[in-house]
């Protein structure tokens, strides 16, 4: 897939947990910055207990693909998600110590999961209550404790250490938050958040329902719809079933099996996703556990071993492994839909903004990109426009004088689907891809005298071998 | 751990330890009152002596002393904050009682607390018991902790309670013959090198010794009993495990996760129970007498593990190890072993003690003369229907063996040890449960 947009976070470090709103839309991208910085980060301190030491949490107009508000926190953030009511979104804390070193990080004997507040956040910002940071336009409020007083924006639920993923349940009842370093997850009841922020309960962990004890590095968890959760096991190797009503039920002091299953995997799970679990939709059907280590798996490929995404069946009493699949390392998660729910372009669109960039500069030049095979030439700047159809480009050659700055623009006017054309200039580092009524471009300096092929690096048809041109340059 | 005058992280855990007292004085509980605020007597060897007596709220040692508890003297913190902080160094607390300390995790209640400063810290025969830590060791240099009887509060969730013995960041940490039970861990220990932890006995518990990030570490001549895990050693390296035993624990007697250059040796294990939270069986949750996982180049010798639901699981690649002189006995799978590369367990001619090993010896050298294949099929038909041992010399087995022998394809890459022990080598004796 393509990429649409990038933005800049600004102010922080390192975007780790990443989650949209679910309800009422998709408004807002949820992204936590994970690492703690001064403010301003300009050399000033180093120190992360200093005052102004944070990090935040953050909000993206996903429509827009804008920044929407920051939230000061206390301590860092690692992994998030929002509810199915819309008014919350929660992560997980890892260095409540605010230390700088994993000995450090592992100290305190509970860190917690901050709960913000979404609609205190908008009215607030509404409101004008809020600050700007460091040369940066985008609303900040604060929502760390002040002399150990709750902010109006969040509530900090004190978990056992070092906790990691954080999921909501697909019923939408529950956040999750997964131990780690504690053979536990802690189930935190989102019908009680609103007592939390009425302040009605003496200890923030009233609003945990269950804690259940699931075994060895509990990592992320993930829903069948029919109220079991699967969670990877990264010290035992495993992925377990169990039963969230069960679980809440043996909280409660009654003597019930909440724990199902628990199935070996192959190795060192992290995130799991079992299908549409990141909606209110979840399928029960499949689970997918994304594995670090594949060693004495597949076939031998050197130092560098594939990941292994192991594909599991959950739609009966028992998980059933049912494929292995090696992929390349890094990132480590996913998302699992039904394939009727994705349909994508099978060709570009000629009006796509991907490429209106360059779609500009050639109506400047007067080009009709579609038709158009010319060369223009502006001072020490060429502009070569060609299009290209299988087997052949517009033009099956160009002349230019040495040190001239050449851009080749190519756009494929094939109208059938998956036949992609590549454009390389032999040793000069211009590579590129044109895809099915796209227009592309590539800039390099003609700074070698003499003849040079140009050619379809793609495999895209019958003749493509014969697929080529030449650049001539005339020394200087 | 870098040097304490230079690092920052010590200096934060002092301001949250400060902040802890701030906010035991500012509530309903008292204020921590200083030790010398009791009626100790002095005597000839300048030991300050406590009187029986009950002794309510929390108190703080600020200063190098030794404090000899007698018969009947109790620290009775009424179920807020710590028993005693200790914040200086040189500090003896022999033989007192602590009570009812605080159950707030999240401040690190303990009946005692040993703050960085106090280094050096002896805290021996006292008796605890209580919701919250034992004793929390913060930093701590060279602190004793020995013959101590911790006794946690088996009407909480387990996750709620403390755990026996914290040890955070220590170095030199002496642990000997302390009994913890009902607590959260037993002994629980974390990014601490250079430790001695020494025949104390650990029962009904989570997990008896839970280990991480701590290198060269000495474990040696401990027990557990009915925990959810004996030994749960993770992500350290050079360690030495000698003479523990593990009896009745769950899930697995000795787990090691990334465990490197270690030695273990001695150790003892039987019994280990299914991880099930009720009363069916749950898949995947078979005990599991050493459970060896991602761990390389380490030396398992002379061990003993018995009547298990699986003897050794060995995956995620370990491999390198040196596994001889060890007894594999009546464990219902002798070897769970994932992996596509061969193993072979024998050192220098001398490989493992099998109780289902069916092959002879004929020269009496005391060693099989045929190998040992656990994940052989003949042996989980023995597992599977023990009766069929009468048939070892049978056609229909021999045709069997011949079968595998002929067609390597039916058997599964796995463990070979080509010279098997006749008898398995005598093992310590089982020390007596504690009353």
């Amino acid at each position: 897939m393509k990429c649409d947009k990038m933005l800049t976070v600004p102010n922080v470090q390192a975007i780790h947990g990443l989650r949209l709103q679910k309800v009422p839309y998709t408004k807002y991208v949820f992204a936590n910055a994970e690492f703690i910085i001064p403010h301003p980060n300009d050399g000033h301190t180093f120190d992360l207990q200093d005052k102004n030491s944070f990090t935040m949490f953050n909000a993206i107009d996903a429509e827009k693909m804008e920044m929407a508000f920051q939230v000061i926190v206390d301590g860092n953030l690692d992994n998030s998600d929002a509810d199915y009511t819309g008014k919350y979104a929660a992560s997980t804390c890892y260095n409540s110590e605010k230390a700088f070193d994993l000995g450090g990080m592992m100290r305190n004997e509970r860190d917690w999961v901050v709960v913000f507040n979404i609609p205190r956040i908008e009215a607030a910002i509404k409101a004008g209550k809020f600050i700007h940071l460091d040369g940066s336009k985008v609303p900040v409020v604060d929502g760390r404790k002040t002399d150990g007083k709750d902010s109006e924006f969040t509530r900090y639920i004190p978990v056992p250490k070092n906790p990691h993923g954080l999921n909501t349940s697909s019923d939408g009842k529950y956040f999750i938050a997964n131990g780690k370093l504690s053979p536990t997850v802690s189930m935190i009841a989102i019908d009680r958040l609103d007592d939390l922020f009425a302040d009605k309960f003496k200890d923030p962990r009233e609003v945990i329902i269950a804690e259940p004890e699931l075994g060895l590095g509990p990592l992320h968890t993930t829903f069948d719809g029919r109220g079991n959760a699967y969670t990877t096991l990264f010290i035992d190797s495993q992925v377990v079933k169990w039963n969230m009503e069960e679980a809440i039920r043996a909280y409660k002091g009654e003597k019930v099996n909440y724990i199902k299953q628990k199935l070996d995997v192959h190795y060192q799970p992290g995130h799991n996703h079992a299908s549409l679990t990141e909606t209110s939709e979840a399928d029960g059907k499949w689970l997918v556990v994304l594995c670090k280590f594949s060693k004495d798996r597949f076939l031998p490929t050197g130092p560098l071993h594939p990941e292994n995404d192991q594909l599991i069946d959950i739609s009966g009493d028992e998980m059933k492994l049912v494929h292995d699949g090696p992929a390349f390392a890094e990132p480590h998660d996913c998302i699992m839909a039904r394939r009727d729910q994705i349909k994508t372009k099978k060709i570009w669109d000629r009006n796509d903004p991907f490429f209106a960039e360059t779609v500009a500069i050639a109506a400047k030049d007067g080009i009709k990109l579609e038709t158009d095979n010319k060369v223009i030439r502006d001072g020490r700047k060429v502009r070569v426009y060609m299009t290209s159809m299988a087997p052949a480009y517009g033009l099956s050659e160009f002349t230019v004088k040495q040190g001239d700055e050449v851009t080749v623009t190519i756009t494929n006017i094939d109208q059938i689907e998956d036949v992609t054309h590549g454009f390389v200039m032999t040793n000069h580092g211009a590579s590129m891809e044109i895809s099915p009524q796209q227009t592309s471009s590539i800039t390099f300096t003609a700074d070698k005298p003499g003849l040079h092929w140009y050619y379809c690096s793609w495999f895209c048809h019958a003749l493509h071998m014969e697929m080529v041109g030449r650049m001539k340059v005339e020394p200087a | 751990m870098a040097d304490s005058k230079t690092n920052p992280v010590r200096a934060s855990r002092m301001q949250s330890v400060v902040l802890t007292f701030l906010l035991m004085s500012g509530g309903a509980a008292a204020a921590v009152q200083p030790i010398t605020a009791l009626p100790l007597q002095v005597d000839a060897e300048h030991r300050w002596h406590l009187p029986a007596g009950e002794y309510r709220g929390s108190f703080s040692v600020d200063q190098p002393m030794q404090i000899v508890c007698e018969p009947g003297a109790v620290f009775q913190a009424q179920g807020q904050g710590n028993g005693v902080i200790v914040s200086a160094p040189d500090v003896r607390i022999e033989g007192c009682t602590f009570l009812d300390w605080g159950h707030d995790l999240t401040a690190m209640n303990a009946a005692v607390f040993l703050q960085p400063k106090a280094r050096g810290a002896v805290i021996k025969n006292n008796r605890m018991q209580g919701q919250g830590f034992g004793i929390w060791v913060d930093g701590t240099q060279d602190a004793s902790l020995i013959d101590n009887r911790i006794q946690g509060d088996p009407t909480l969730r387990s996750q709620d309670r403390g755990n026996g013995i914290h040890l955070y960041a220590v170095h030199g940490a002496r642990v000997i013959g302390n009994q913890v039970r009902d607590t959260r861990d037993g002994i629980y220990i974390d990014t601490s090198n250079g430790n001695l932890l020494q025949d104390n006995t650990l029962e009904d518990l989570r997990y008896g010794v839970h280990y991480m990030f701590a290198n060269d570490n000495r474990l040696i001549g401990n027990t557990t009993r009915r925990t959810r895990t004996g030994y749960a050693l993770m992500q350290s390296r050079q360690l030495t495990v000698i003479g523990n035993r593990s009896e009745q624990d769950q899930n697995y007697g000795i787990l090691m996760n990334y465990i490197t250059y270690s030695t273990l040796r001695d150790n003892f294990v039987t019994d280990v129970r299914d991880g099930s939270t009720g009363d069916s069986m749950i898949s995947g949750a078979e005990g599991k007498a050493l459970f060896i996982y991602n761990s390389l180049f380490n030396r398992i010798e002379h061990n003993h593990f018995e009547h298990s639901a699986v003897g050794i699981h060995l995956t995620a690649g370990s491999e390198d190890n040196r596994i001889a002189d060890n007894a594999f006995v009546g464990n219902q799978r002798q070897v769970k072993y994932v992996a596509t590369r061969l193993q072979e367990w024998s050192v220098d001619g001398r490989g493992n003690y099998w109780s289902d090993y069916l092959g002879w010896d004929r020269n009496n050298d005391g060693l099989g003369d045929i190998p040992y294949e656990p994940n052989d099929n003949v042996d989980r038909l023995l597992w599977l229907y023990p009766q069929v041992r009468l048939l070892m010399n049978s056609p229909g087995i021999e045709l069997l063996r011949w079968v595998q022998r002929a067609f390597p394809v039916m058997k599964s890459p796995g463990v070979l040890d080509s010279h098997p022990l006749m008898k398995s080598s005598p093992q310590p004796l089982a020390k007596e449960p504690v009353a």
